[in-house]
């Protein structure tokens, strides 16, 4: 959930603290769907994903649900934003991440 | 990255365009309803909003792209509902998982706002809606300034706008609006799109007109645009009539029609230069109409579709005149290649006129227009629309011909014998070419004179012919020598100095040899 919480610094940035929990609740909820383990989760109102405690104790679907959720976050930020924009965003957040176009 | 919603050519985001259902309203818009924006449907009561928001969203809605449609104190729910089933796209169907209407009305009365942004949250996640309307979100303002700041409501405004576009959700917020409370309203400046609907009644017409007053990231036509609420709800008569994307190939005068009056062709230099628009103008009773026939049969009998829109005689009256004159024009109508638009609603609109007239033209592939009569157009026009008769006619006149057909107009003018007008509308510069009809006292005679005053691109014979109307259609006789002041109608002897005091007209005109009427003559 580091990712989340680093993505919440750059996304709140430019998009405000309500903007990124507004997108976060729409990741999860869309996650959801594909990882039903993530019903435990829930997005608080500091942007926070609570009752990631829970999901930790299913070990097995951890991974897939975080994943999920990160990959429909920077998903919707694509389909508003746009690639380029997105991409520059995961630089900043990562910069020795290697991210390709 | 998924390649969906990027433009490969520039990097930039590609913004998915909905379909609107509005017959016309996805060309004014751009293409279509920008997805996942937020938009007002502002106007009066009785301006169609409501009707608008049910149109676009059975347009869209599906059980996997469901949409919510919260009542808040407007129209109860179930005298709206009971309405809006009489329109013809309310599909039963979609009630069934794909449209749900949830009121909200005791909320807003009992509770602030936070209460009604958790609601309408609340309902959006649960149900994946992707369209949101929101009826009257008027009522909401209104209650919220009653107890909260300009400030807090803005706040409102926004937290709403970002929660359903971040849940991807198009949303419509409804309201009774007028211009004035433009602006400074956080509603407004929130919004991405702003549509607003104007009703006005004159006499005892009335007018519908839709405004794009605000669309964020494309470009709509800008202007006001007609459009009528029938059984099949809205329909839109874009200013653009639906030619956005016509590109024209047509180049005008590449060939020369013939009139159907031979000697008439020879003194414009050829005939009509295909593509232009033709004023004939002249006084009640000078032959316009018959030219207008004339002009039409020769088409037809060329293989030309030709379409007759007439503002003043019925299409059986207009059918029979013609078959006075030898032509069999009822034939072609019931073959198709002929199509006669009959229009006296005295509320209509140019947009919507031409719209009938543009659809007609794609029909049949109409290569020849006859408007009969410029005067009865303007007369069919809901009065609202007579002040912008000319601006109309140039727009008109421009998107027929760009489209590659021939236009006839006639317009009737009001005779005197002092000075010679071309019509009553100061639209004779939308004319490529001008003929005109008048009368002249000769001898005791009121006799027809004919003249080709302006021929576009291309020279003229500047004689002034006398021309009689015949059982078998004009007739055009020789050029009127020996006169001074013919343009007057009151002509004299060109020189009474010269002795010359009787000319050639004054006795019984004499024809031109007659040509034969050309290789298409029937």
């Amino acid at each position: 959930m580091q990712v989340c919480e680093k993505l919440q610094t750059s996304v709140t940035k430019f998009a405000g603290s309500a903007g990124f929990n507004s997108l976060l609740r729409r990741a999860l909820a869309l996650a959801r769907a594909e990882v039903p383990s993530l019903q435990s989760l829930e997005v608080g109102l500091d942007g926070s994903l609570k009752g990631c405690e829970a999901l930790a104790v299913a070990a097995d679907a951890a991974p897939d649900g975080t994943v999920a959720i990160i990959a429909h976050l920077l998903g919707l930020l694509e389909t508003f934003v746009g690639e380029p924009f997105t991409l520059r965003l995961v630089r900043e957040t990562w910069p020795d991440a290697s991210v390709h176009d | 990255m998924s390649p969906q919603g990027r433009d490969h050519r520039n990097g930039r985001v590609t913004i998915r365009r909905l379909p609107t259902g509005v017959p016309g309203l996805d060309e004014i818009l751009g293409g279509g309803l920008p997805e996942y924006s937020f938009n007002i449907i502002a106007g009066a009561p009785g301006s169609g909003k409501t009707t608008l928001a049910h149109q676009i969203m059975f347009a869209n809605a599906t059980p996997e792209a469901p949409a919510l449609y919260f009542t808040v104190l407007g129209e109860p729910a179930i005298k709206m509902l009971r309405y809006q089933q009489q329109f013809t796209y309310f599909d039963q169907a979609k009630l069934d998982g794909a449209i749900r209407f949830v009121n909200l009305s005791q909320l807003v009365l009992d509770e602030d706002l936070g209460a009604v942004l958790d609601a309408i949250v609340k309902e959006v996640e649960a149900s994946n809606a992707r369209i949101v309307v929101v009826d009257s979100f008027r009522t909401v303002v209104r209650k919220a300034l009653s107890s909260a700041s300009e400030m807090e409501l803005q706040g409102f405004v926004q937290r709403l706008a970002l929660h359903l576009t971040s849940w991807q959700a198009t949303t419509f917020l409804i309201g009774e609006y007028v211009e004035g409370e433009l602006r400074d309203n956080p509603v407004f400046t929130v919004s991405d799109g702003l549509f607003w609907l104007y009703q006005s009644v004159e006499r005892n017409s009335i007018v519908r007109k839709m405004q794009i007053m605000k669309l964020r990231g494309q470009e709509s036509v800008p202007g006001l645009h007609t459009f009528r609420i029938t059984a099949r709800g809205l329909q839109t008569f874009p200013r653009t009539f639906g030619l956005t994307n016509n590109k024209s190939e047509h180049v005008k005068g590449r060939r020369r029609l013939s009139t159907g009056v031979p000697d008439l062709d020879a003194i414009m230099g050829g005939g009509i230069p295909e593509g232009d628009s033709l004023l004939v103008a002249g006084p009640s009773g000078a032959g316009k109409t018959v030219l207008g026939i004339q002009f039409i049969a020769e088409g037809l009998a060329q293989g030309e579709p030709s379409i007759v829109a007439m503002f003043e005689e019925l299409p059986n009256e207009f059918l029979q005149r013609a078959a006075s004159f030898g032509f069999d024009l009822d034939k072609h109508r019931k073959d198709g290649s002929l199509k006669l638009i009959y229009l006296r609603p005295l509320d209509l609109s140019v947009d919507e006129t031409v719209h009938e007239i543009v659809t007609a033209v794609k029909e049949i592939g109409c290569k020849r227009l006859v408007i009969d009569s410029l005067v009865g157009f303007e007369m069919a026009l809901a009065p609202d629309f007579r002040t912008d008769f000319r601006e109309s006619l140039y727009r008109m006149i421009g998107a027929l011909t760009r489209l590659g057909v021939t236009i006839i107009s006639t317009v009737e003018v009001e005779e005197n014998f002092t000075s010679m007008g071309l019509s009553n509308f100061t639209i004779s510069f939308l004319a490529d070419d001008i003929v005109r009809l008048r009368y002249a006292s000769i001898n005791g005679q009121l006799r027809k004179v004919m003249m080709v005053v302006k021929m576009r691109r291309s020279q003229h014979s500047i004689d002034m012919c006398a021309y009689e109307d015949t059982s078998t259609g004009l007739v055009i006789g020789e050029p009127m020598r020996g006169y001074r002041a013919l343009t007057s109608g009151i002509p004299g002897p060109w020189s009474l100095e010269s002795g010359q005091n009787e000319p050639e007209l004054s006795r019984a005109p004499k024809p031109r040899p007659r040509s034969p009427r050309g290789k298409n003559a029937k």
